[in-house]
């Protein structure tokens, strides 16, 4: 029975897990760290005096969080730059004002990414999303693999006070408007680009 | 010939154009030079702002790991084309690099940029970018630049060309100002062009036409000032021929008046009439009245002749007067008019304040027109020399040719002198006693030209008149100590009056005959026939002399005006009687008493006595016989010019 119940649960997580892209999963792990030390304020969101890189899953997506977590890990060792880093898994039902946070990931969720990107607002650091949809809730940063790696921004999503990225970093983002989010990114020679084509392609070339 | 006019306009926009083409070149040489430096920085500084500003794209996508990007940055990039290629190196190996297409075409005239990447956060190297840069756009800058110069300067030239012509066009009034006063008179007036402009050419033509109106003016009193001066010179020059021809002081005509007349009449006679002594009237009664004395004395005779206009009053010197006969009168006529002039003078008193003074007149006259000024002057000469009022010059009187024997003798004075030709010559004194040679008498003489020994009568008298008469003594003093000098002789020397009292000539005589060391044998003979004037004078100079130890003799004793009393006070050693006491002594008695006298005298006052002239044995006996202690004369020995 227990087993059935056990493989009743897997096929359950299985059925409704999300179907990451592991190599982007990777690439964002690598990346968005480094991203989150641009911030000129970085100090300022210390807590105890080390990083808390907090990443948001939804209930069935705790292993991937995890698997992220790892992939963190084997990167840094431990340490953003000459900041010591703490990885703080947060189901997104449990994440409130509370939640200690220097930077938030949000991995893919369905729900709640408004309210993941209003608190992160509230507290003042800057929120990755794992899908570049999520922009439009109010997430500040999310990567995207086309024909090279792309980072996107939502512009009004920026103005927030306690953060301050270096210029360049600016200079290499792609900036995403909310209308245009939805469906479709504006590409780095000015022609838009479907992201669920995008996703599709990721999918067919990296599976 | 025609001066060459060189442009002072033209000058001045040359001098302009090649002091501006000067700076403007040395701008452009400077410019060109500092802007090329200039572009070149720029095109690095270009190069390195490139850099700088992807560099940091660079270095974010090496950061995030996003290499792919870096190809996209770097294609950028070389669309620019001054870039020829990029070289992104991480740890020496190469992730990123391209080329333009120009790449090898420029990349000799290409320069590299290198900069380091550094990571965003640590700030860290962790790449390095290289640029390739072309150097065409700096080249293309340069030549645009050159090409702006060149247009530039072209258009300067045209500025240039254009201001040089309005610049001869402002100065061209100068020329025509010029032109206008070439040939400029101060008697004409000339028209002076652009007056009327307000401008310096303007100031200048009204400067010039102001100057013209002063100098007409000053010109006009300039010939009003010549005129004035033509009129005075001409008065002064009347005044002055009037002062040449007429005296001063008497207002006769004056001896160039006189000159005149007589060069124009060719039948006349003359008269000189002067005033005898009329130095002691200007000495005693003073220069004034002496002149007073002249002009009544030149009013006198213009008196005597106012009605004979044949006759001319003259003043010929101070106290010389002359009467000129326009016509000769008969000699008869002549010679009483002479005489009457000298008896009407003789009887008139001239008046000064209260002084009556009467004077004589001497006249010398010249029946002949023809040198009668020079022919009656040698007659008044000769009147005055034989005390008579009046002589008519007459020919046989011979007095011309003793003057030109006279000069005759100076000159051959002179050259004697200047040749060393006046000598000594030496008669032996011998003692009567024992017939021997006691001493010398030194008697000059002269050699002439043709070697001929002249003895003194022939020119002693021209020596004194000439004045030379000191210089004949001096060479006879220094002669005759000189060849006495190493013989054992007494010697005599003769000296005048004049010798003592001139100091030179004593100065002289001590010198040499100390130089020669004859003192002790040395015999001065005083001629006594010379009036002795100055007793004190002479006796100074004896009483010198024998302090020396010289002696003295009186010369000629017996001649002139022998006074026994001054002979004592003057200390003399020896007498020697005249010549002509001693000439005829052998026949004369008066002679013999005379001589008989002097010797008793001389021997009484221990006086050596010595006979001159013993010319033959009878006086020769006669002289022994009187006691005579010495004789010399032809007799005995003629004077020689050795012994």
């Amino acid at each position: 029975m227990k087993k059935i119940i056990l493989l009743y649960l897997t096929l359950l997580n299985i059925a409704f897990a999300y179907n990451y892209d592991d190599v982007l999963l990777k690439a964002q792990a690598s990346i968005f760290p480094k991203i989150m030390l641009l911030d000129k304020k970085v100090e300022d969101k210390l807590i105890r005096g080390e990083i808390v890189y907090t990443i948001v899953y939804d209930k069935y997506d705790y292993n991937k969080a995890l698997e992220v977590g790892g992939y963190i890990n084997e990167t840094y060792k431990g340490y953003f730059h000459k900041y010591k880093y703490k990885i703080n898994f947060v189901d997104v039902l449990e994440l409130s004002d509370k939640t200690e946070a220097s930077a938030i990931y949000v991995l893919n969720v369905e729900k709640e990414t408004q309210k993941v990107a209003d608190i992160a607002k509230k507290k003042g650091v800057i929120s990755f999303s794992y899908d570049i949809g999520n922009l439009k809730n109010g997430l500040m940063f999310s990567l995207v693999i086309e024909k090279s790696t792309v980072l996107y921004l939502k512009k009004e999503n920026l103005y927030n006070q306690k953060v301050e990225f270096v210029d360049s970093l600016l200079q290499i983002v792609r900036f995403t408007e909310s209308d245009n989010i939805k469906n479709k990114v504006l590409l780095n020679n000015g022609s838009e680009f479907d992201i669920k084509y995008a996703k599709t392609v990721i999918d067919i070339f990296y599976n | 010939m025609k001066r060459k006019i060189s442009s002072l306009s033209t000058k001045i926009v040359l001098l302009i154009a090649a002091v501006a083409f000067l700076i403007t070149f040395v701008i452009f040489v400077v410019s060109v030079k500092i802007n090329k430096e200039a572009f070149y920085e720029i095109e690095i500084e270009k190069a390195n702002l490139i850099a700088r500003t992807i560099e940091p794209l660079i270095a974010l996508n090496i950061y995030l790991e996003m290499q792919s990007n870096i190809a996209q940055i770097t294609h950028q990039l070389i669309e620019n084309p001054n870039i020829l290629a990029v070289k992104v190196l991480k740890e020496n190996k190469i992730i990123d690099e391209i080329k333009s297409k120009e790449y090898d075409e420029n990349i000799d005239n290409s320069f590299v940029v290198k900069r380091s990447i550094l990571e965003p956060t640590s700030k860290k190297e962790i790449a390095s970018l290289v640029l390739v840069y072309s150097n065409k756009g700096h080249k293309d800058l340069v030549n645009k630049y050159k090409n702006l110069v060149v247009v530039l300067l072209f258009v300067l030239s045209i500025l240039f060309i254009l201001f040089a012509s309005y610049v001869k066009y402002l100065l061209s009034p100068l020329k025509t100002i010029a032109l206008s006063l070439k040939n400029y008179s101060p008697s004409q007036e000339i028209e002076i062009p652009f007056t009327s402009q307000n401008n310096e050419i303007g100031l200048i033509s009204n400067a010039l036409h102001n100057m013209q109106d002063k100098i007409r003016q000053y010109s006009k009193q300039q010939q009003n000032i010549n005129k004035y001066l033509e009129e005075k010179v001409n008065e002064k020059t009347l005044e002055l021929r009037r002062q040449l021809y007429i005296d001063t002081l008497t207002g006769l005509p004056n001896r160039f008046s006189l000159l005149n007349d007589v060069a124009n009449i060719t039948n006349g006679a003359l008269l000189i009439l002067n005033i005898d002594d009329f130095k002691e009237i200007n000495d005693f009664y003073g220069h004034v009245a002496g002149d007073q004395i002249l002009k009544d004395f030149s009013n006198k005779l213009t008196d005597m002749f106012c009605n004979d206009f044949n006759v001319a009053v003259n003043r010929l010197s101070g106290d010389e007067f002359t009467l000129l006969f326009m016509q000769k009168p008969s000699l008869e006529n002549f010679t009483q008019i002479a005489k009457k002039v000298i008896f009407d003078i003789e009887k008139t008193l001239f008046l000064y304040k209260n002084s009556e003074v009467g004077i004589r007149v001497t006249i010398g006259g010249s029946y002949e027109i023809k040198r009668g000024l020079e022919r009656a002057d040698i007659a008044l000469k000769s009147a005055k020399k034989q005390q008579k009022p009046f002589l008519l010059y007459d020919e046989n009187l011979n007095i011309e040719e003793q003057y030109k024997n006279n000069m005759g003798w100076v000159k051959a004075l002179k050259i004697a002198i200047k040749k060393s030709m006046i000598v000594p010559y030496f008669q032996p004194i011998f003692d009567n006693k024992s017939n021997k040679i006691i001493s010398y008498e030194c008697l000059v003489r002269l050699i002439d030209e043709n070697s001929n020994v002249i003895g003194p009568y022939k020119f002693l008298t021209v020596a004194k008149k000439s004045k030379l008469y000191s210089k004949l003594t001096k060479i006879m003093v220094d002669k005759s100590c000189k060849f006495f000098e190493h013989l054992d002789y007494d010697f005599s020397i003769n000296i005048s009056i004049d010798d003592i009292l001139n100091k030179d000539t004593v100065a002289f005589i001590k010198n040499k005959i100390v130089k020669y060391g004859v003192e002790k044998r040395v015999v001065f003979e005083i001629l006594e026939t010379e009036e002795i004037g100055n007793y004190k004078e002479i006796s100074n100079f004896i009483n010198e002399m024998k302090e020396l130890g010289c002696k003295i003799a009186i010369d000629d004793f017996g001649s002139g005006y022998s006074n026994f009393e001054y002979l004592l006070q003057l200390n003399i050693d020896y007498i020697k009687i005249d010549g002509s006491l001693i000439k005829n002594i052998d026949k004369d008695i008066h002679a013999q008493i005379v001589v008989e006298t002097v010797v008793s005298f001389a021997k009484k006052l221990h006086l050596i006595v010595v006979a001159e002239y013993v010319h033959n044995e009878e006086v020769y006996e006669k002289v022994k016989e009187l006691n005579i202690d010495r004789s010399q004369g032809f007799f005995l020995c003629e004077p020689q010019a050795q012994i």
